[in-house]
């Protein structure tokens, strides 16, 4: 899987270097291997500059330093280009905060580290957050649904937090739904204003948490949470 | 307009051509040149239209409240909100879901109205004890949240269920103020309203 995972060049420019030519000792499959991952890694950089919709082939295969003969041998279209480097941004993402979760046992200890790991994740990467993060509601229908997909999936790990509370199964159906929704938009509205992501981190957990711990509670754990973000 | 709006809702916002519109709403293009530049142009002008039409909605209800208390007031904001994409799902799902793909200035435009909804939340904070110590995002957050869900409802063409989302989206906002149980009496209070004033609906889902 890290290996499908665009590389970081530091945010910064958003050209990588072509293949040195001619005898460079690499198999046709590990050059076509690494056409891939530069097109994926230019993807996100070039959305992340201009937009989703302002980007195009012509800037993505500049960037990747490929052909555009190169581009149409690995997808169809940007949307589809767009949507492999979502997927393996994704996964990566979802590599990191499930380990986050896997290292705490207490349902609300296990939030709060998700959510650590997901902001250290975007501040790292700050490319991948405007592209995949804030470009994708604005995209296409087939990029707006995958993205509400990959949310939404947490729904059940936030459910568990019902448990927390004696009267858990009263709260309304779309509590799960809610909180991710504000979620995704505060981020977004920070990533927005510049903000680096670890301004919102205490809001974000007591807005997590509230609904099944109190609010009291939650505010708790998000200074905690807060002071001991490194 | 309302050519261009049930098109954007149907087809995105990229595959309206302006003889899609034209075609649709059985005039010339020349006149539709006449009353926009372009597809944006029109799309815009739909948008200011009914985000205006939703904020005298929202103002009439308020005023209706004015002296009722706060959570009544929000509980029938969020109803005349509701009402308006009710009103009209079709240009609704134009105006919440597509509206934001199309360019800067309507994205601007966008972020504007959910940010006219915070000051009235805002006033929540006085009505609870702990009213500094709430995150300064959180109304914000909150607006982002009943957003999601309907946006939600209207993508997967779930019209009905926006209905009945509503009284769990008053507890939902009302909550962090006045507490659950009491988010929960005046969701349920403003329900009742409205059947007084409408009758009761038997499709609205308990």
């Amino acid at each position: 899987m890290a290996r499908e995972r665009p590389a970081n060049d530091g945010g910064g420019g958003s050209d990588l270097g072509p293949l040195p030519a001619g005898h460079h000792g690499l198999s046709r499959e590990q050059v076509e291997e690494s056409q891939r991952e530069r097109l994926l890694a230019a993807v996100a950089n070039v959305v992340a500059e201009r937009g989703y919709r302002a980007a195009t082939i012509t800037q993505i295969v500049k960037a990747a330093s490929v052909s555009s003969r190169v581009f149409y041998e690995n997808f169809e279209s940007k949307e589809e280009a767009f949507l492999a480097s979502f997927e393996a941004v994704l996964e990566h993402f979802e590599d990191l905060v499930g380990e986050a979760i896997a290292s705490e046992t207490e349902w609300q200890r296990q939030v709060v580290a998700a959510i650590c790991a997901g902001i250290r994740f975007f501040e790292s990467e700050p490319e991948l957050a405007k592209a995949f993060l804030v470009e994708p509601a604005a995209a296409t229908p087939a990029i707006a649904t995958r993205f509400r997909e990959a949310v939404l999936k947490w729904v059940p790990f936030l459910e568990q937090g019902r448990k927390k509370r004696a009267d858990g199964a009263a709260l309304p159906d779309s509590t799960e739904d809610s909180v991710l929704g504000g979620l995704v938009f505060l981020t977004s509205r920070s990533i927005l204003a510049g903000a680096p992501p670890r301004t919102v981190l205490h809001d974000f957990i007591d807005f997590a948490l509230s609904p099944y711990l109190g609010a009291g509670e939650a505010a708790r754990l998000a200074s905690e949470a807060e002071e001991n973000f490194p | 307009m309302r050519a261009t709006g049930e098109l954007v809702a149907k087809r995105g916002y990229n595959d309206v051509s302006v003889e899609l519109i034209v075609k649709r709403a059985k005039v010339s293009f020349k006149t539709f040149y006449k009353h926009f530049a372009n597809k944006e142009e029109a799309f815009l002008a739909l948008f200011d239209t009914e985000m205006a039409a939703a904020r005298a909605r929202v103002d009439a209800a308020l005023a209706e409240e004015a002296k009722a208390p706060w959570p009544a007031q929000v509980a029938a904001a969020m109803r005349a909100l509701f009402e308006s994409i009710l009103a009209d799902p079709i240009i609704a799902k134009a105006c919440i879901v597509e509206a934001p793909t199309v360019g800067p200035v309507i994205a601007e435009r966008y972020d504007g109205a959910m940010k006219s909804l915070a000051p009235l939340l805002r006033r929540g904070r006085e009505e609870t004890a702990h009213g500094t110590e709430l995150p300064k995002t959180l109304e914000d957050t909150l607006a982002g949240s009943v957003l999601w869900s309907a946006y939600q409802r209207l993508i997967v063409g779930e019209v009905d269920r926006i209905e009945a989302l509503l009284p769990e989206a008053i507890i939902f906002v009302l909550r962090p103020y006045v507490g659950e149980k009491e988010a929960m009496s005046w969701a349920e209070a403003s329900r009742g309203q409205n059947e007084e004033k409408n009758g009761p609906k038997v499709s609205i889902a308990p």
